[in-house]
């Protein structure tokens, strides 16, 4: 497979701020791609940079092989992006707001029409290609979105926070949109967001935090690094069960009423267990979330965004 | 050439659309042709009203260019301009296409109160001087689209905009002769009226109207249709070369500065245009 996106030594600075520092990171064609990070650092400073909106301070920025200070132009060409906030024109309809966009993106005249019903198809949308933007609800402004970031058919479809804002169902909705897509058209989708769980059905994720990448991997693969699971034992004997846990080298933290265990290598737990077993009263096994390689890897927790 | 269609089709579409807008764009200009038409009838302007419409059209044609091309600040807040600049659309093409659409729009608002004018009071003797009138409409609105571009591309905050809009706009309209004439105002701001560059569109554009090309320059003085300032007067004629030389400074500014602004600067996230430009 062949690196679509390739980011060398990527810094981008506001003054003394360093907002981005010193990223690397490559995406291969027909994946998706998924960037993570709390508010602030450096997510949308990234996607900007390569949607080609911002400058970069230092670094090679390349898609589809094209630098995206230098060919501007090619590598909005070969690029849809759906941006956080809406960009539609609210005064316009479904259909003259894909249409506008045709004209931006030179595609050829004989095939618009085409073109829309395949992507109002893919949104479902098409009953409501002659409504105005204006009094479309949140979710169906998005999918409009997300079908005009197709219609010049890109290589890369950039999704900024593609489903913030937007209640669950919408949201899995929109995530089938996506799903589908990749796989029909085999499109690169390079997305940032802040729900754990979506970032589990990418392929690769990055987890940016002050501006650096501090994990780069598949979401299985940094499941396995970065959670463990847990134990939740209640026992008579604390004393004992303390004792016998800092003997088989386990950690562990005494909560209210129960203590809070290290569930992993599992064959030495079920060793303590055995040892303890009149005395246990209780005991909960928890797998490891995303959110825990997120607290693990940055120390904080991902706040939503309203 | 495509996206200047597209982008001045938008601009059409969207001024169609707006009916309350269409209606209110209309009510204040005849507002003003009615009171100060009343005011001056007395005096010693022959066809007041008249005289007074042409003015108040081309104020309109004037205020509309120049507060539709500063719409642009609008679209930035709204972002549909973040839409079009991360498009392989040239940005040269996006700014004259929204000048045009501007200049067309406030071009024709202008039109419709010219034909009710023509029920009011307009006449023409000579069949050109329609086409005269139009082609220097269409100039005059391109010429403040230039200077409504070039202020949004400067723009800091949005709601200071607003009120910078107003700053300029409504000394620009009231000390241009178009509602109160020259000879009127006290001479300190005779001489800021002079600077004016919409007193010399004002005089260009009702000689044209009232018909009055082949009057001599003493008359055209007396007439108020040529300014004298210390005894140098300046034409009809010049007048219109001044706003042309004017339009097409701001027009080639305002295209440079909309190509070249840095839109990374823009903060999506604030709702009003205040933190835009920051």
């Amino acid at each position: 497979m062949n690196s679509i996106i390739e980011v060398k030594n990527f810094s981008k600075t506001y003054g003394d701020f360093k907002a981005v520092n010193d990223i690397s990171f490559e995406v291969e064609e027909g994946t998706i791609f998924a960037f993570l990070g709390p508010n602030g650092a450096g997510k949308s400073t990234t996607i900007n940079t390569l949607c080609t909106i911002f400058e970069k301070t230092s670094g090679t920025l390349l898609i589809d092989g094209k630098d995206v200070t230098t060919q501007k132009s090619e590598v909005r060409s070969a690029i849809g992006v759906v941006f956080q906030d809406s960009t539609l024109d609210t005064k316009m309809t479904i259909e003259e707001n894909l249409k506008m966009h045709c004209v931006f993106y030179h595609v050829p005249k004989k095939e618009v029409e085409e073109r829309i019903q395949f992507v109002l198809n893919l949104v479902d949308l098409v009953e409501e290609r002659k409504k105005f933007v204006g009094a479309l609800s949140g979710g169906m402004k998005r999918r409009v979105e997300i079908a005009r970031g197709l219609i010049h058919y890109p290589k890369v479809l950039f999704l900024d926070e593609p489903t913030t804002g937007l209640d669950p169902q919408t949201r899995a909705h929109i995530w089938e949109y996506i799903l589908k897509l990749q796989k029909e058209r085999n499109i690169t989708i390079f997305l940032t967001t802040h729900y754990m769980e979506e970032a589990e059905v990418c392929n690769k994720i990055a987890i940016i935090d002050g501006g650096k990448i501090v994990a780069h991997d598949t979401p299985y693969a940094l499941k396995r690094e970065f959670t463990k699971d847990k134990a939740f034992i209640t026992t008579k004997d604390g004393t004992k069960l303390e004792q016998l846990l800092s003997e088989y080298n386990l950690n562990f933290v005494k909560k209210e009423g129960y203590y809070k265990v290290d569930a992993e290598p599992i064959d030495v737990l079920l060793q303590v267990i055995s040892l303890q077993k009149e005395d246990i009263t209780d005991i909960e096994i928890k797998k490891g979330t995303f959110n825990d390689v997120f607290l693990e890897i940055t120390g904080k927790k991902i706040r939503e965004e309203s | 050439m495509s996206t200047i269609v597209a982008l001045w089709k938008r601009g059409l579409k969207a001024f169609v659309r707006n009916r309350t807008g269409l209606i209110f764009s209309l009510i204040f200009p005849l507002f003003f042709v009615y009171v100060f038409g009343a005011i001056f009838k007395n005096d010693a302007i022959e066809n007041p009203i008249a005289y007074m419409l042409s003015g108040v059209i081309i104020t309109t044609v004037f205020e509309n260019s120049l507060n539709l091309a500063s719409t642009t600040v609008d679209d930035m807040v709204s972002g549909f301009m973040k839409e079009v600049l991360v498009s392989p659309a040239k940005r040269i093409e996006v700014a004259v296409g929204q000048l045009l659409s501007a200049a067309t729009v406030s071009t024709l608002q202008g039109i419709m109160i010219l034909v009710i004018g023509l029920f009011i009071g307009i006449k023409f003797t000579s069949w050109i001087t329609p086409f005269y009138i139009l082609i220097s409409m269409i100039c005059i609105g391109m010429v403040f689209s230039g200077v409504g571009l070039f202020m949004a591309t400067k723009v800091r905050s949005g709601q200071t905009f607003q009120i910078i809009k107003t700053a300029v706009t409504m000394p620009l309209t009231f000390l241009s002769g178009a509602y109160i004439p020259l000879s009127m105002l006290p001479d300190l701001l005779k001489y800021v009226a002079y600077l004016n560059p919409m007193t010399y569109a004002t005089a260009f554009f009702r000689m044209i109207v009232l018909e009055k090309i082949n009057l001599s320059n003493a008359e055209l003085v007396k007439e108020g249709l040529a300014i004298k300032i210390n005894g140098l007067i300046i034409t009809p004629a010049m007048s219109f070369l001044i706003i042309i030389m004017i339009g097409v400074i701001f027009i080639v500014l305002s295209t440079k500065s909309f190509v070249n602004t840095d839109f990374s600067r823009i903060n999506r996230s604030s709702t009003d245009a205040s933190a835009l430009w920051g």
